[in-house]
Parts: structure tokens; sequence; C-alpha cells
């Protein structure tokens, strides 16, 4: 497995290298060699030759400067979610796939991969709950933002859960082929290790153990509980 | 009309304040009333001629105690919030139940510690004659946001008036000087010395004035760009050791710490700036410094059995804080066992947010003194597996969900000294152990 970390010095603002890290360890205990590249501004990449893209969350202005740099790729993006391969982005980091981000200075046009703008308002800073169809339990996660996006068809995520009253919402993120976007920020396939199975399994077309991840099974339920104790979920959602 | 008002929300203020005392409330209240009673109160009351106001993420009680010791030792009276709430309503507090009815603060020196984000309320009423900012890192980014964000905070309202007192070191705060006339900048000068600890992240990879690319050589960083560089400190520590927590300022002035970490290092250097522009006599200023026991409970010593303990303070959702600890750990003399307690995240609101142990650098624990690393706390799992990924041996990780148990566990009969490191919002669930006796 080969997997292309974009940005890694300049979009990581909450720890979200911990994702590659993590597709990386469960690759290896399930015997199958993974090796990572790194690029960040002007260094160049040739997407076809990768199984997996990841690009992770920052502050407003290293994003628009990600932005810039990046456009250079678009054809390369487009040809390789087309394809149907994996590519994962979080927190702020898929603003830049749609078409336009509004701040309180100007409007950046964005790579137009996607269909919705970004309008920059106050921060939302909320625990969540939320849950795909194709996963059998809910994630939990954390948002951190400013950017809110326009509706979009194929949201990734429904939202159960939310613990602040900003930016209130049904849906989160997009997906669109096997491009996952979430605003969930930092180690969010850390945290939700059936998402870090699913999103593996997807990679590499093949069915994994995930007898690693026996304490990240603790942490997700512990985490999971606390949520729960506010947001009070039916049981029938847990399971 | 408003004088009234005034005298009125003064009596409001020390009548609250002075119940207060009695029942045991917080700091925030009279102040709370008051400006109820008249939201621009601040500005009706005649301010000290010198205001000194310290803000940044970590180190500001600490350089506040610092400063204070210094002035009330050259003989200035203060008014000053060390005891209480660092927001616009402790701040209000402070002023007015210090204040004469007829709203006159008569003290020579006014100090006060700002939580950063409140500088936004504090500084429109109290114009600072100095604002020492001591550094801006990641620090509970759930509840503050970005350090970006914080420093766009106090950059638009910081007076022009003031003349800021820089941490040269710290990128972000060295910026800040862009905004008033007059600034003097501190920073660690000395040989060999790592002024950034902790290699998970970079947040000095862009510049934080036209975002192009930073060169960073050593301490070093400048821009090709803009310009924007290193200022050379106007007051420096030029020599250091961690080990026997010592510094040397201005190649002159020797201090001795009670603790060997790189943010008391920078808290004493900032304290000695000031002295410095308020003309004070410096060898006295070392001399104050020297062995100045802090009271703010950063660190306990305690007695687990008949091991001897020593709990450090890092604040959850702030690696920069955990980084120092490790570091501090690391510097002393002899091997140690260390426990980590993550249990409650915040003491002030709820989150599950663990991201921020990512950001933490546990390599720094990788140095041949730690015998054993615990892990306790209702996140506990969470540790371990940040652990898993880093470079510390496993094989000297053990861990529990519960902290008393966590206690408990340790060897009874070992020498090596224990290091308990968590946040305010654990501390009392490790000293309220039956085992753990507290010592002065
Ligand atoms: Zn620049």
């Amino acid at each position: 497995m080969r997997i292309l970390h974009l940005y890694h010095d300049i979009l990581n603002l909450y720890g979200d290298y911990a994702n590659v890290e993590a597709i990386k360890r469960l690759a290896q205990a399930n015997e199958v060699s993974c090796t990572v590249d790194k690029i960040s501004l002007g260094e160049d990449a040739d997407f076809s030759q990768y199984d997996f893209i990841f690009m992770g969350s920052s502050t407003e202005k290293n994003q628009k400067v990600a932005l810039e740099d990046f456009r250079r790729f678009s054809d390369q993006l487009k040809n390789y979610v087309d394809s149907g391969k994996v590519a994962l982005f979080t927190g702020n980091a898929f603003e830049i796939l749609g078409k336009t981000i509004k701040d309180n200075t100007k409007v950046h046009n964005g790579l137009g991969l996607l269909d919705f703008d970004v309008v920059e308002g106050d921060r939302v800073s909320e625990d969540i709950i939320v849950k795909a169809d194709d996963l059998s339990l809910p994630l939990v996660g954390y948002r951190n933002k400013r950017g809110v996006i326009s509706s979009v068809e194929s949201p990734l995520f429904e939202v159960l859960y939310q613990n602040s009253q900003k930016d209130i919402i049904k849906t989160e993120g997009v997906r669109y082929k096997n491009l996952f976007c979430t605003h969930l920020i930092g180690p969010v396939l850390v945290k939700n290790p059936h998402f870090l199975l699913y999103i593996s399994e997807l990679i590499l077309n093949k069915e994994l153990s995930d007898d690693s991840l026996k304490y990240n099974q603790l942490s997700y339920e512990v985490t999971f509980n606390e949520l729960n104790k506010r947001a009070n979920l039916s049981d029938d959602i847990k399971s | 009309m408003n004088r009234i008002k005034v005298i009125f929300s003064i009596i409001a203020a020390k009548l609250t304040h002075f119940v207060g005392k009695f029942v045991g409330k917080g700091t925030s209240k009279p102040g709370q009333i008051a400006l109820k009673i008249l939201p621009d109160v601040l500005n009706y009351i005649k301010l000290p001629k010198t205001i000194i106001a310290v803000t940044g993420s970590n180190g500001k009680s600490s350089t506040v105690n610092m400063i204070y010791h210094l002035l009330e030792n050259n003989g200035l009276s203060i008014a000053c919030n060390n005891k209480g709430s660092n927001q616009l309503e402790g701040v209000t507090t402070t002023v007015l139940t210090n204040a004469t009815l007829s709203g006159k603060l008569k003290h020579d020196v006014l100090l006060i510690e700002c939580d950063e984000r409140y500088t936004k309320f504090i500084f429109k009423y109290i114009k600072p004659t100095y604002c020492v900012v001591t550094n801006l890192y990641r620090d509970q980014l759930t509840r503050n946001g970005h350090a970006e964000e914080v420093f766009d905070v106090i950059r638009e309202h910081i007076p022009s008036s003031t003349h800021l007192v820089l941490n040269t070191d710290d990128i972000l705060v060295s910026l800040l000087s862009e905004k008033t006339e007059k600034a003097s900048w501190y920073g660690i000068s000395a040989p060999n010395t790592q002024t950034r600890v902790g290699n998970v992240y970079n947040d000095a990879v862009l510049c934080p004035s036209c975002k192009s690319k930073m060169t960073l050589e050593g301490n070093d960083y400048s821009c090709d760009s803009c310009g924007f560089h290193r200022h050379d400190p106007d007051c420096a520590v030029t020599s250091l050791s961690l080990k026997d927590k010592k510094i040397t300022i201005d190649g002159q002035y020797d201090i001795s710490l009670m603790t060997g970490s790189l943010f008391s290092f920078y808290n004493t250097l900032a304290a000695f700036t000031v002295s410095k522009l308020l003309n004070f006599d410096s060898e006295k200023t070392a001399s104050l410094l020297s062995n100045y026991e802090l009271e703010n409970g950063r660190l306990t010593r305690f007695c687990v059995n008949n091991r001897e303990g020593t709990l450090l303070i890092a604040k959850h959702e702030n690696s920069t804080a955990y980084n120092q600890c490790f570091q501090l750990v690391t510097s002393s003399e002899g091997s140690c066992d260390v426990m980590i307690v993550v249990d409650q995240i915040s003491r002030k609101y709820f989150t599950g947010d663990t991201s921020w142990l990512w950001d933490i650098d546990f390599n720094l624990l990788c140095d041949k003194n730690v015998n054993q690393l615990i892990l306790a706390g209702k996140y506990v799992n969470d540790l371990i597996v940040r652990l898993s990924f880093s470079d510390f041996p496993q094989e000297k990780i053990s861990h529990f969900e519960d902290i008393n148990s966590a206690i408990e566990s340790m060897d009874n009969e070992a020498q090596e000294p224990v290091f308990v490191i968590t946040c305010f919002s654990d501390q009392m669930k490790v000293l309220n152990n039956p085992c753990v006796k507290k010592v002065k």
C-alpha cells in the first residue's frame, strides 16, 4: 500500500497525521507492507501511484496557502477520485474542494470538484456523534471550524448529536465515490476503529483483522458513553 | 448621574467582596455586580500611572507573581488580581475593591493578569503602560481556537501607546510589535539550547506575517519574503542549565530557580525584563528572583508510602506544557517513575476530545531515567494507543482506568522518586488518595 500525505507540515492542527499512522499500523498488523510519502508546498507527486490520499486540518490562513498551491493538482485529484480510489480529508481541508470560500476579507475560488460553497463565520467547537449507512456503529468526534458549507447532495454522515448551539445540522461532510470529506478534526480513524477498518478494507479490497485495535475500541466506547450521557441516544443506534 | 452610579458600583463591589470572603465565593462576583450597575465603570476610575499587564498561553500567573515580588521589594504598593479571575470581571473586582469611594486607585502600580481572549474587553478600559506577552501556543483549542486566532484578538485590542514586552523566541508573539510604537524583546540566546521543545509539529513553518516559507536555523527564524525575523533580545538568558536549574541573564546576573524548565526560565526572564524597564537595580532583581518559590501550586511535593513524589501541572489540551514537564522529569538526577493522569479533560467544560494527545512528544520520555510509565484515568485507552505510536518502550508501561489502583500499584520497595503529570482538573484525584501525603 502506498499513502500520499498532502501538506503534512502546514495542515496538521489537531494531530490529523495520526490517521495516516493508524492506517499504516493496521496494514502492517495484517502483513501488508505500507509506505507513506509526504509532500508539501511546491513539491510534486504522481497521484496515480497511490492507494490512499490524506489531507488534514489547519488554521484558516494555512488552508488558503494550501488551496493556492493545490490548484496544480486539481486534474490529478479528479482523475484519482473518479477512478474510485480512496481519499480522506479531515477538518477544514475538504473546503478547498468546493466552489468558493468566503472569509471576512474576500471570496476565494475553490477547486470546484465538489458542489458546495463555504462561508466562514463564528467558530463552531463541539463534540459530535454521527453515523453512516455503511457503518454498523456511530462515530464520535470533534468539530472545530469556522467554515459552514452549503447543502450537499451526498453527505458523508447523518448527525445524531452535537453539543454546541452553532451550525445546527442534520448532515455532516461530503462523500463522492470513495472520497471521504468530514469536518471532524484530528485522529478520526484512531478514535473510530470501525471506520479505520472500513477505510482500510476499501483501500486494500480485502478483509482485515482488527485484533490490533483493542484499545482503540475501548477508547471509542468510553468516549461514546461520555457523549451519550448527554445525547441519550436510543439503544438500537448503539448496536 | 454616572458619578452616583460609580460610587454605588464601588460600594456594591466592596460589599460583595467583603461578604464573599466569609462565604468563600469567587472573585468574579463583585466585578460582575458592578458591571451590571455600570458596564463602563472602569472608565470612571482614576488608575495609577504605571499599569502592567501580562498575557499569553502559558506562564501568566508565575510571571505576575514574580513581577509582584519585585515591585513589592522595591517599595511600591500594588493592586493585583493574582488571587482571582483574569477575565474582565476579576480585573474589575481588583480595581474597585482597591479603589477609594471617590473612584481613585491610590496604589503605585496596577498589575493585571489577562486571559488572552479577554484582552478584548479588558484593554477597552485599561490601557497598560507595559504589556508582557509570554507565548502563544496551541492551548485548549476546543475553547480558545488556534493561536493565530488568539493573536488576532490581542493585536486588534492592544493599545498603540502600550510598551510591549515580547518573547522574541515565539514567532507569533514577536509579530505583535507591528502594532505598537514601543517594544522590548526578551529571549534565550544560550548556546546549544533548543527553545522549541517537541518534534511532533511545527507551527513556525510559514511566516506568520506573509505566509511564505520561513528560514529556521536553530532558534533563529527569518522570512526572505517580507523581512520578518527574530529580534535580538534586549534582555537575554546567555547561559543556562536545566539540570542545575540555573540561568545567567545578560552575561552577568546569575539566578538559581526552584524548577529547571524552559517555562520557568522564560517567566523569570520576563519579570527581569520588566524590572529593567522600571529601572530597578539588576543585582537586586537577580537576588530577589533567586530561589523564589512560586505559590501558584504548579508543583506539589508529596510522599507516597515511602517514596518521594512530585505532582506537576501540565494543562490538558496543551502539548507544550506536557513537553516541558517531560523535559523537567528527564533532566532530573537519577531514575524515576512517571504517572500520567487524564481523567477529566477540563474542569470548566465538557469535552471528550483527545486529539491534543497526538501533539505531545512522548519520545521526550524515552530517556533512560524513566523506569516505569503508569497511565491512568478515564481516557487511559487513548493514552495507551497514543503511547503505542511513540518510541517509548512498551514493556515499561502499565495502565489503570482507576486512579487509586494506579497509585496503589506502585512498588513500595523502590527508592526512585515518582513524578505525576496531570492537570488542575485531575490533581486532587491523586492528592486525595490515602497513600499520598502532601509535604511542605
Ligand atoms: Zn514573511
